[in-house]
């Protein structure tokens, strides 16, 4: 999924720049976290990508604001569990019709995954609120 | 801005290093690497793509990364794969294995020929 234009125009400094950034990348986490009730592979391939997007970005400013490397931290959580789901997804697109045990084992371990990162999604979104009321 | 021209000088080298340190060792650790510094400077141009007319060695980035994906996908199905069949199982899963290795070895082969041709020296 292709990252959306962050709008710079009128930009003098690093904090203005960081405050642009974050807001977008938000933005768009936000929007594609409803993957997580879909639970299908591709929303949950986007919205792990966009929460890539989003943690990069608050890496990068964290010398701005402490409060983003925790966000940053709950973050990685997401992606990781996303990570392991998309993984099991993968496999079990190529394993062989016979392995049914593997399968089960498979499809447990994903959807596991993906409801540890709701709750990590969650702690985040919490940790995220503080964001949205006050500037970087 | 003087802090986005030193990220940028900063992400860029770093990248080029894991590219290097890749092409002289392709293991899996370096495969990560390399693809991790692919990805956080790509998302920089991204995000300042207004500012910093990035067009070509954003495409390069990505295509770089593609070339890599492959060989990724491969090692994290061996490992998957390994660790998730039982013993009633196991003598079903050894095909694709088998399949799933060769197909690495190939997959990291392809990844180091095409990151020697790519150069992200700033």
């Amino acid at each position: 999924m292709k990252a959306q234009r962050v709008d710079l125009r009128g930009v003098g400094d690093l904090r203005g720049l960081a405050e642009r950034v974050v807001r977008v990348r938000l933005r768009e986490a936000r929007t594609l976290a409803r993957a997580l009730d879909r639970r299908d592979c591709q929303s949950l391939h986007d919205f792990r990508i966009a929460c890539k997007r989003l943690r990069y970005a608050l890496e990068r400013f964290q010398g701005l604001d402490a409060s983003l490397e925790t966000i940053a931290g709950r973050l990685a959580a997401v992606q990781e569990r996303l990570g392991e789901a998309h993984d099991r997804d993968v496999l079990l697109a190529i394993l062989p019709a016979a392995m049914s045990a593997t399968e089960r084992r498979l499809q447990a371990e994903r959807e596991a995954s993906i409801d540890r990162a709701r709750a990590h999604w969650q702690e985040c979104e919490q940790l995220m609120q503080a964001l949205d009321s006050h500037r970087i | 801005m003087k802090w986005l021209k030193k990220t940028l000088r900063r992400e860029q080298r770093e990248l080029e290093h894991a590219r290097r340190r890749f092409i002289r060792r392709p293991d899996e650790a370096h495969l990560h690497d390399v693809r991790t510094a692919g990805r956080r400077f790509r998302s920089l141009l991204e995000d300042v793509a207004v500012l910093v007319q990035s067009k070509r060695l954003r495409r390069r980035v990505k295509r770089a990364a593609a070339a890599t994906d492959a060989a990724r996908d491969t090692a994290i199905l061996v490992r998957l794969l390994e660790v998730s069949v039982g013993d009633a199982e196991a003598a079903l899963a050894r095909p694709l294995l088998e399949r799933l290795r060769a197909q690495e070895h190939r997959a990291t082969r392809d990844a180091r020929k095409e990151l020697r041709r790519t150069h992200f020296a700033p």
